[in-house]
């Protein structure tokens, strides 16, 4: 039958050569005897649309064909847990550091808009490329894994090797009656807390960033900040790094549920330090006069009452802070004293 | 095709997956070649596809379950297929898996109703 030649033909193309040959056989040995049969039942031959039904239903060559060759996935069902796994971790702390390099590029070289949105462009690409890279890598083992069985167990068989035992233990809820916090709000967090920083990175150089259209007023002002200002900006960028690398570990580590209760005070302790540098400075003179001896006479005044204006609520600020953090310690060595005295119980 | 449809389809291609291997293994206790190993279980109420049987069969050769032998038959070569001493032990104990799966399950729907 000159179809079913043709119609095996067209699967042989679709075969591993080195079975083209047997497997043809076989399916040709197969199917001709199932047309003999069909042929016997009818007391004539197959017609030519009867013989295109009878092939259809067995299917598209390159289908039949298919179905010999074992079944290979990309990242198979072993391997694709540790794969999206590392393929969140991967994309999250990429994207991360690259933010985070932009920022200090921008910081550093260029501040200007125009980098800002140059840098915010390439994020897909990176995305893209950590992705492809993931999984491209992912591949490599799925398929050795497939190969070679006995080589990877560790991958295609994460169960092997764990004891319950060694599971982390529960967290439990920072303060009680209140829900944990989620993922989601954690990465938010971290997220935010860069973009934060990139606008505190900016505003030396866009100060209506900060001041709106008072930033034209300062600029043209016969007053200026003084040296410490400056040191006082660099702390907090500093304490806004520490504590964004801070949540970002949390992050890694899986523990962005954890109480958070020394981390905030050692930020809140930490934050005293700048506050606390504002007072070192003589006669607390934060802001001085461009021009001292043209402006003393007609600026002197102003000036002294932006100085203890700031005094005054660097105190109050600096106070607080104080406070707070004595009411976090106290909390903290109560709950201590009272875990202690359970325990003794 | 619906959702509903498309997932009911899905089960049943997973749920009768292993139980055609089983009927496979199961025939094949005696020589058969692919068509007449069709033409058999067809005979018992289990249609199965030329393109979904003949693959099976290089597979759980490739898997030493079954042995086979080119041999004429009627002025054709034909491929025979019979379980291998592997096979039939894997059998025995595939059945028995699928007899006591098969008594829970009806002892679970025994139970709802």
């Amino acid at each position: 039958m000159e179809l079913l030649d043709r119609y095996l033909e067209a699967v042989r193309k679709h075969l591993p050569w080195e079975r083209q040959d047997d497997i043809i056989a076989e399916l040709r040995a197969n199917l001709e005897a199932q047309l003999e049969d069909k042929e016997a039942e009818l007391g004539r031959p197959l017609t030519a649309g009867e013989a295109e039904d009878w092939l259809k239903q067995i299917g598209p060559p390159i289908l039949v064909a298919a179905r010999y060759f074992p079944q290979q996935y990309l990242i198979g069902p072993a391997v694709f847990p540790t794969y999206w796994f590392v393929l969140r971790l991967a994309v999250f702390w990429v994207t991360i550091l690259y933010m985070i390099g932009v920022a200090l590029e921008i910081a550093v070289h260029t501040p200007n808009w125009t980098a800002v949105h140059e840098g915010l462009l390439h994020v897909p690409e990176v995305l893209l490329t950590t992705g492809a890279s993931v999984t491209l890598i992912f591949a490599v083992i799925e398929f050795m894994a497939t190969r070679y069985p006995g080589r990877w167990p560790a991958l295609a068989a994460p169960s092997g090797e764990w004891s319950p035992n060694a599971l982390p233990p529960v967290e439990k809820e920072a303060v009680p009656g209140q829900k944990p916090r989620s993922y989601a709000y954690a990465v938010a967090e971290v997220i935010f807390g860069f973009v934060f920083l990139l606008w505190l990175l900016l505003v030396p150089h866009y100060p209506y960033l900060l001041l709106g259209p008072g930033a034209a007023y300062v600029q043209g002002s016969p007053f200026q900040f003084a040296p410490v200002c400056v040191q006082f900006y660099w702390w907090v960028v500093g304490l806004n790094v520490l504590q964004l690398g801070w949540r970002a570990v949390d992050l890694l580590r899986g523990s962005w549920q954890g109480p958070r209760r020394a981390q905030r005070n050692t930020m809140q302790a930490l934050g005293l330090i700048p506050l606390l540098l504002l007072f070192t400075v003589r006669d607390h003179a934060w802001v001085t006069l461009r021009h001292p001896a043209l402006d003393q006479a007609r600026y002197g005044g102003a000036m002294e009452a932006i100085n203890k204006a700031i005094y005054l609520g660097a105190s109050v600020v600096c106070a607080l802070a104080v406070l707070q953090l004595l009411w976090e310690i106290g909390r903290m060595g109560l709950n201590l004293y009272r875990k202690r005295a359970a325990a003794m119980r | 095709m619906t959702i509903t449809e498309n997932l009911f389809e899905n089960l049943r291609l997973e749920l009768r997956r292993g139980c055609l291997t089983l009927a496979v293994l199961a025939q094949l206790r005696h020589e058969h070649y692919g068509y007449t190993l069709r033409k058999a279980l067809a005979k018992r109420g289990l249609e199965i596809d030329e393109s979904t049987l003949y693959p099976l069969l290089r597979r759980l050769e490739a898997q030493g379950l079954l042995t086979s032998e080119w041999r004429e038959e009627d002025k054709r070569n034909k491929r025979f297929y019979r379980l291998s001493g592997d096979g039939e032990q894997i059998f025995v104990q595939l059945l028995e898996e699928w007899q006591a799966i098969n008594a829970a399950i009806h002892l679970t729907i025994d139970n709802i109703q």
